[in-house]
């Protein structure tokens, strides 16, 4: 027996159980979190043993005498199974915190089955090595992440949430199967292997077709419109495995397809540049317009896919142009970024389920103050800012300098490319600085200043089961900051069984490690160095407390803080036509001038776009033809007759 | 042995160019002006206090003049003066070092809004908002110089193989650079006409209005971190104007400081001779910074075959 399929079969187990105990409520939640945990580093433990000889884990099986669902794993699939059983076993502790009502215990324990099938699932999906068993363990996450969301079915936002999401998952599953479709009926094999073969023109098809699937699951503009609504109904740690893991295997599938297929033509590389400087921009830009905590993070997320997108991008044209340097940190980057992002954004999404279960509120600009009242929940989420912003010392720093070197590269051709290169090195800069005014006002507004509501102000850290949790990812974000050498290492090898990139140079790519990690940890002693020089200044010195400097105005109450809405209008407004800002008006009739209301939100193009454009004459034109459904079941078989025996008589005539 | 002796020098004369500035505009107003050493005077009394705090801050308050502070030294430790090789160097230094930059103005955001003002909060939006079109053309500048001299680091850019020079082959680009890194300085450091540091109305300003409950020693880290910055974009834009041999060794260092005292006067002279923008048109004239090096970016592929 396989290690690794010993150690799903523990996940599945430890799903299973809490349905048959969920009346002990405290004893199903231990049993779930260790079984769990024992499972993911076991599964962890088979990676590491696997990645000498990866071959050793296959296997295969006939399914209903015709189908062979066969799994095997390459570097790359390695590469995407750590984030899984890291982040996982994290987030099952953390759930101990987060589902606190022992009157929701049955819901409880189906939110823990589901979770467990979705890891087993996610784990599948990166060995699958056939198109069938891909679509099987495909099809088993998107289902089991569905009702995952699902959690708080009562209400009606979640189950509008859930249907976009279904809706989403199904159509990017619909556009993966057609994109198999197409290469099945080229060779005539279910086999990952052979797709190789195909004619260069299908290809072509192929990989649009599949990147448009694949998109929608990761989150590319403008199919990421799922992403913002999910998020916030769903529970936060179902978020960070979502937003953390599930969303990667969608570019785990663009990277697969990619490496499969074989193709070199540039324009794949170009488009997927593209995308993610599209995704980039507009991702964190919707993320300052957004007051909903988790609303604002899924943004975040649709930006980061972008940058994940824009590193891939890069190695695919390095690849195009036979230039390895810059296809080998294009996609180094863009592995490294995707474990980085998984380890942040859940962080983040922990750090702010923290927040939410403790005040109740989920809006930025009614929280305030709780880096003094939940000390550990505000410093992790300190780190997890300064990482996704970019910033060193920390981890996501690491990455996108892995896809500036890409990018520089790309400044060596002329026209087309050095435009596109231009371009994107600008974008990921300007990324960079709206990521970090971004989260600057999620961690100045939620965790800085005075409480802005009552409620705020009895928020306290929770118990060890949240913070231990914030506190290793926390670590992890600074660590693979401080000492990246063996992290981009890790990314490289990630990428071994790509021919062609593993030619770059790893003494070259060990100098690099050596010099950003020297780099990070100059700059933490030069801060040491100057608290030190600050401590001296202050020996022997009183310091007075007082309130806030007011300008003059002596009766200040904690409502006349800045919010994140007029924190990041003007830079809404600077972007007008991709941001839609939209204000309520605000004008005085009559003399004495009755109370007023006023409000603004941000729109997201894509979704208007798309309601406007696609959802609502969908919904018109489809209900010219209601009248076929009238509920009469002896018509509807006579329909079912009719539809076979004319597909009858196409394939005979 | 150089290379200390010139960074040395740097961090212990950088608060000496501020007075320049000071000096030029009161010569202009027809007035005497404070002493050259006015900001050493400022410092060491701010030394000598001790600090009022404000209940409602936090850790981070106190962390935003030390990072801001680091992010300058740091910078300076990577910077080649005078084309003396800098102190450290590797491929690939300039991205880290703006990003350190940007950790800097990360913590000085937050530790204004750690305050709960409102000025504080708006001075905070204003900066982070420049702050990143500043940033936008600080990287097309570094596109132009790896399509110049095919590398990543301030020691290669000045002391490299084949440095940058106004008078190579590529030189007349470097025309439009200078235009829009001084652009870049302004806004970086806060200068008319971007931001008026003399101003005294809490609502128009961008840098001074975030960090006005820091007082006493903290202040100090804050305004010397701000001198360093300057300097280092001065001593940027000095290198660039004047290009210097390698082999000169520290007698490069007078005509070096020369130029930087050319620049800290145009300072003061655009000080003198402009008000400031509406704020409104500042991001206009941000941009044109980057407008201006991308389109000599793209120049470059007639130049550079």
């Amino acid at each position: 027996m396989n290690f690794f399929l010993l150690s799903l079969a523990i996940i599945v187990v430890g799903g299973t159980i809490p349905l048959l105990t969920f009346r002990h409520f405290v004893l199903t939640k231990c049993i779930y979190v260790s079984v769990t945990a024992v499972g993911c580093i076991s599964g962890l433990s088979a990676l590491l043993s696997a990645a000498s000889s990866p071959e050793s884990l296959a296997w295969s099986w006939a399914w209903q005498h015709v189908f062979t669902l066969s799994f095997s794993f390459d570097s790359l699939s390695l590469f995407f199974l750590l984030p899984v059983f890291l982040i996982c076993p994290l987030a099952a502790m953390y759930s101990f915190f987060y589902f606190e009502r022992a009157e929701n215990s049955l819901k409880t324990a189906v939110s823990y089955f589901f979770t467990n099938i979705l890891i087993v699932s996610m784990a599948l999906v990166t060995a699958a090595s056939n198109m069938l068993a891909f679509a099987l363990v495909w099809e088993l996450m998107s289902i089991s992440s569905y009702f995952l969301v699902m959690y708080d079915y009562e209400k009606v936002e979640t189950r509008t949430a859930g249907y976009l999401y279904f809706l989403f998952a199904q159509g990017g599953a619909l556009l993966i199967f057609a994109a198999f479709g197409v290469i099945f009926s080229h060779n005539g094999s279910f086999d990952f292997s052979r797709v190789v073969g195909i004619p260069d023109s299908a290809k072509l098809v192929v990989f649009f077709l599949a990147f448009l699937g694949f998109g929608s699951k990761a989150g590319v503009f403008p199919l990421h419109i799922w992403l913002p609504h999910a998020h916030p109904a769903a529970p936060s740690h179902i978020s960070a495995i979502m937003s953390g893991v599930m969303i990667k295997m969608g570019i785990y599938g663009i990277l697969r397809m990619y490496f499969m297929l074989g193709a070199t033509d540039i324009r794949l590389g170009q488009t997927v540049l593209i995308l993610g400087m599209i995704s980039g921009l507009l991702g964190v830009l919707y993320a300052l317009g957004k007051r909903n905590i988790k609303r604002m993070l899924a943004y975040s997320s649709v930006e980061n896919i972008g940058i994940i997108l824009m590193g891939a991008g890069f190695g695919m044209i390095g690849i195009a142009k036979g230039n390895s340097l810059m296809a080998g940190f294009g996609f180094a980057g863009c592995l490294l970024h995707v474990l980085n992002h998984s380890i942040f954004k859940s962080l983040l999404f922990l750090g702010a389920g923290a927040v939410i279960r403790k005040t109740g509120i989920s809006r930025v600009d009614l929280l305030g103050g709780l880096m003094k009242r939940m000390p550990i929940t505000g410093k992790t989420f300190l780190a997890g800012s300064l990482s996704i912003s970019g910033l060193p010392p920390f981890s996501g720093f690491v990455s996108e300098f892995l896809i500036y070197f890409a990018a520089f590269q790309g400044l060596k051709y002329n026209h087309i490319n050095l435009l596109l290169s231009i371009i994107a090195i600008i974008s990921l800069a300007a990324i960079g600085g709206l990521a970090t005014f971004c989260f600057t006002k999620v961690v100045g507004i939620v965790f800085l200043g005075e409480p802005r509501t009552e409620k705020v102000r009895l928020a306290t850290d929770g118990g060890w089961t949240l913070t231990v949790p914030l506190s290793l990812l926390a670590i992890a974000c600074l660590g693979i900051g401080i000492f990246p050498a063996p992290f981009i290492t890790l990314a490289f090898s990630g990428l071994a069984d790509v021919s062609f990139v593993s030619q770059v140079d790893p003494q070259l790519v060990q100098t690099i490690g050596t010099n950003l990690g020297f780099a990070s940890r100059l700059f933490l002693i030069i801060i040491f160095a100057v608290i030190l020089l600050r401590k001296a200044l202050y020996r022997r010195k009183e310091n007075t407390a007082g309130p806030t400097w007011g300008c003059g105005f002596t009766r200040p109450t904690t409502r006349i803080q800045y919010t994140g809405a007029s924190f990041s209008r003007s830079v809404i407004d600077f972007f007008r036509p991709f941001a839609l800002s939209r204000e309520t008006e605000v004008r005085l009739k009559k003399i004495f001038p009755e109370r007023t209301r006023y409000a603004s939100w941000v729109e997201d193009v894509a979704e208007v776009g798309m309601r406007q454009g696609l959802a609502l004459p969908l919904l018109s034109l489809l209900g010219k033809f209601r009248w076929i459904q009238h509920g009469n079941v002896q018509l509807y078989i006579g329909y079912i007759i009719v539809a076979i025996l004319i597909l009858l008589l196409i394939l005979f005539i | 042995m150089e290379s200390f002796v010139s960074i040395l020098i740097a961090l212990l004369s950088a608060p000496l160019f501020p007075g320049i500035i000071l000096k030029v505009k009161a010569l202009f107003a027809g007035k005497k002006g404070p002493p050259l050493l006015i900001k050493y005077y400022t410092l060491m009394k701010l030394f000598k206090k001790g600090s009022v705090y404000s209940t409602t801050t936090s850790f981070v308050f106190k962390l935003g003049p030390i990072v801001s502070l680091a992010g300058g030294i740091m910078i300076l430790l990577f910077f080649p003066l005078g084309a003396i090789a800098p102190v450290l160097s590797f491929h690939g230094d300039v991205l880290v070092l703006f990003y350190v930059l940007a950790t800097g103005r990360f913590f000085t955001i937050a530790a204004a809004l750690d305050t709960g003002s409102p000025f504080q909060g708006m001075g905070a939006a204003r900066e982070a908002f420049f702050g990143t079109l500043a940033e936008a053309s600080i990287f097309a500048v570094l596109i132009l110089f790896y399509r110049m001299t095919h590398s990543l680091s301030f020691g290669e850019y000045f002391t490299g193989a084949n440095p940058i020079s106004l008078t190579g082959p590529a030189g007349a680009l470097l025309l439009l650079v200078i235009v829009a890194l001084f652009i870049v300085l302004l806004t970086e450091n806060s200068r008319v006409p971007v931001d008026d540091p003399a101003t005294h109305l809490e609502l128009t300003m961008i840098h001074e209005v975030m960090v006005l409950d820091h007082s006493g020693p903290d202040l100090a880290l804050i305004e010397l971190g701000s001198f360093y910055k300057l300097f280092f974009y001065s001593a940027f834009l000095a290198m660039i104007v004047c290009p210097l041999s390698p082999s000169g060794g520290l007698l490069n260092l007078p005509v070096f400081y020369g130029i930087v005292v050319l620049v800290y006067m145009t300072i003061g002279l655009v000080e003198s001779i402009m008000a400031r923008f509406k704020m409104n048109l500042v991001p206009k004239f941000v941009l044109t910074s980057s407008i201006l090096v991308v389109f000599a970016a793209i120049l470059t592929m007639g130049f550079i075959k």
